[in-house]
């Protein structure tokens, strides 16, 4: 226990796992992370397998990484423990000076004489101090007073409240690589959707993008709606920079996107023999329509966004994207499917319609529309309120650490024949030079 | 008046401001550095109206492309400078320092780097842009006057171990305590604006506040080389050479955070 405790105090370490730590991230930084197994054998040949044994490829999320955090973590902890005692000593038992040679061994001394006597001397340099913002103790005997002055005490803590601070960040990044959950959801206008690991489902009431006015994305904004068993608990639109948090929860606006997948089709249906006759139709696939006159019901079977004939000569879709959009019409009459085509949006003449029965209808796969759907990434981190008071802990303890300095002056006077013989030394851990021209000052004001 | 000729007259008083210092740094006439510290501060000026101009006319914070982010990096210098200057005495950093300003705004005004102003992408319109870039880039320029005064240490430094005779009141010594102060105010500004805000902002906008994203692991890298920087002096006692050289390596490694990682690796940040 007490090697384990020598080991983990030892400054050294600390030093030896910053290193290590900072060149392993950097490291990260110049190899790509979270990349195929391919890639890497692209760009690094021979060695890919052996980064990838080591978990180089995902280094920030490696064993060796995170045990090196945690190391470090309590290297941290334990640094600060020990120096903690002595310090807390320090802080809440002060001692006299009671010999003045040991005052004027200090860095930062004065002793002169004051022609006034003790019980005139002492509330001067009271005085004095307190109006400098030294808090004061005065232990006084017969002929001689000690002094001790001090102001900022806090400030010798400031390094153990930013490792405080650091230790619960580390303790927030576990819990959050733990426990925290991320998704992305695409939700169109009016759909209502699950939320995965939550007991609440989420509904896309609108969703807008605005432009700037030389056309380029100024904002996407979706207004959702919480609800819990069937009704609404809450609404609130959202945007990016603007989430919405909901029972731990949140939600975000991260991209945005048309459902090609299921769009609806504008179909046109011509007459060769009859040129005024034209009659258009709205249908999602799966959907019907009837051609009264003609007593034909026509329907959209399939569509593909990115039509393409695969090797088997099957139809497929090359991408999710409108690039070649494809729509499988059949035609009905009286049970019977009379003909079939697919129509194509961009090469009008390609069609080639099976027909079963005499007739001069054409179709025309004019237009398609689909619904746009809201990107919204969502995240479960229960580690995050962890960061923050970890954050502010840091800056309060970087903020005393720098700029909130102890200072600590002891005094003896010793009175002698009506004189009194003041012998003053100063303490200051930090910004010396300071201390010391305020030091003078309080000694030539006590002077006169 | 437009901001281009306002950041043209900047330009113009600070290779003003250099000139004057330089001169001192071979006449040793006390008053020409005084005019390169007023014809600097002069600059601070006109920078300032010329990034509040820029600021009301795109209607954004002036630091969304490399050019304002480098114009306000060089009017965060300045500014770092004029302070370090005027409460520790350190005209004799001010030809070296003025050159790194000059550099900062050469590469802004050169024609590599678009200079009208666009229009926001969603991602970067949130009052965290401001406070997140500001102050991250204030604290780096605490750290480049600390990189100059570490080498300035280091020449003084080995002029003294040569037995030369300086005769300067700016100390070897007093340089190394000039360079920790310095860092001393970068430090907490550096981990308040590029780490703490910058996690803040990350979750707002990404719903995560760390994502090991190269320039978020390069702030890392940084505040890591100060850290260390920091600890050795602290506890460990280390000061002079061994100080200076973090030092240098510290700004060295917010240098390639603030340029590199944009040029030489991608990521999140690739907007700015």
């Amino acid at each position: 226990m007490k090697s384990f405790l020598s080991f983990f105090s030892s400054v050294k370490l600390a030093i030896f796992l910053l290193i290590f730590i900072t060149v392993a991230s950097i490291l990260g930084t110049l190899i790509p992370q979270q990349r195929s197994p391919g890639e890497y054998l692209d760009r690094y040949g021979d060695i890919a397998n052996f980064l990838i044994r080591l978990e180089f490829t995902k280094l920030y999320q490696s064993w060796w990484f995170i045990s090196l955090l945690f190391l470090f973590a309590v290297n941290i902890l334990v640094c600060t423990l020990t120096r903690l005692s002595p310090k807390l000593r320090k802080a809440f038992q002060p001692k006299f000076e009671t010999e003045k040679k040991k005052l004027l061994s200090l860095k930062t001394t004065a002793s002169f004489k004051k022609n006034q006597n003790l019980e005139k001397t002492i509330p001067d340099v009271q005085k004095m101090l307190s109006s400098k913002h030294f808090r004061l103790k005065t232990d006084q005997n017969e002929n001689t007073a000690f002094l001790l002055a001090r102001k900022r005490v806090l400030g010798l803590f400031g390094s153990d409240i930013v490792h405080l601070g650091l230790l619960i960040i580390i303790i927030g990044g576990i819990i959050s690589g733990l426990g925290g959950f991320r998704t992305s959801l695409n939700i169109s206008e009016g759909e209502t959707i699950p939320v995965p690991q939550a007991d609440f489902k989420l509904r896309l009431d609108k969703f807008v993008t605005e432009y700037h006015p030389n056309g380029s994305v100024r904002d996407w904004k979706s207004t959702l709606t919480v609800l819990e068993d069937g009704s609404d608990v809450l609404s609130k639109t959202i945007e990016v920079n603007h989430p919405l948090s909901y029972k731990g929860s949140v939600f975000y606006q991260s991209s945005y996107g048309w459902d090609w997948k299921n769009p609806t089709v504008e179909i046109w249906a011509k007459k060769t023999n009859d040129p005024d006759f034209l009659k258009k139709f709205e249908l999602g696939v799966g959907e019907k329509a009837q051609l009264v006159e003609e007593n034909i019901e026509i329907a959209v079977i399939n569509f593909v966004p990115d039509f393409i004939i695969g090797e088997n000569n099957e139809i497929a879709t090359r991408s999710l994207d409108p690039n070649n959009p494809a729509a499988y019409i059949e035609g009905w009459q009286e049970g019977k499917k009379v003909f079939s085509s697919w129509i194509f949006a961009k090469f009008p003449d390609f069609g080639r319609m099976h027909s079963d029965i005499e007739t001069d209808l054409s179709f025309e796969f004019k237009d398609l529309k689909a619904a746009q759907y809201s990107g919204i990434q969502m995240a479960q981190d229960p580690g995050v309120n962890f960061i923050w008071v970890g954050c502010t802990l840091l800056m309060l303890g970087l903020f005393v650490a720098f700029f909130w300095p102890t200072r600590e002056i002891k005094i003896i006077l010793e009175e002698s024949q009506n004189k009194t013989d003041v012998t003053a030394g100063g303490i200051a851990a930090k910004n010396r030079e300071d201390f010391q021209s305020e030091f003078d000052n309080i000694m030539k004001s006590l002077r006169r | 008046m437009n901001e281009s000729t306002l950041f043209l007259i900047t330009f113009i008083l600070y290779i003003v401001a250099a000139f004057f210092y330089f001169t001192y740094l071979f006449s040793k006439k006390d008053n020409l550095a005084k005019s390169g510290y007023t014809f600097a501060f002069a600059g601070l000026i006109v920078h300032t109206a010329a990034l509040l101009l820029r600021t009301v006319e795109s209607g954004h914070a002036p630091f969304t492309n490399m050019y304002e982010s480098l114009s306000f990096l060089a009017w965060s210098a300045i500014f770092a400078y004029v302070l370090i200057e005027g409460k520790f005495k350190i005209k004799k950093a001010g030809p070296y320092f003025m050159l790194i300003v000059i550099g900062l705004m050469a590469l802004a005004s050169s024609p590599l780097m678009p200079k009208e102003a666009t229009p926001l992408v969603p991602a970067l319109q949130s009052y965290w842009l401001w406070l997140h870039v500001s102050v991250t880039l204030l604290g780096e320029a605490f750290f480049a006057v600390g990189f100059v005064t570490s080498i300035m240490y280091l020449v003084a430094d080995s002029k003294e171990k040569k037995g030369m005779d300086v005769k300067s009141s700016l100390t070897a010594e007093k340089l190394d305590s000039i360079s920790y102060r310095t860092i001393a105010i970068g430090f907490p500004l550096f981990t308040l604006g590029g780490l703490v805000f910058g996690m803040v902002w990350a979750y707002k906008a990404w719903g995560t506040y760390w994502s090991w994203d190269p320039k978020e692991t390069w702030s890392l890298i940084t505040w890591f080389v100060f850290a260390l920087y920091l600890h050795t002096r602290v506890v460990m006692g280390w000061k002079g050479r061994r100080s200076a050289l973090i030092a240098i390596i510290g700004f060295l490694a917010a240098l390639f955070t603030y340029f590199g990682v944009n040029y030489l690796l991608a990521g999140l940040h690739s907007y700015a």
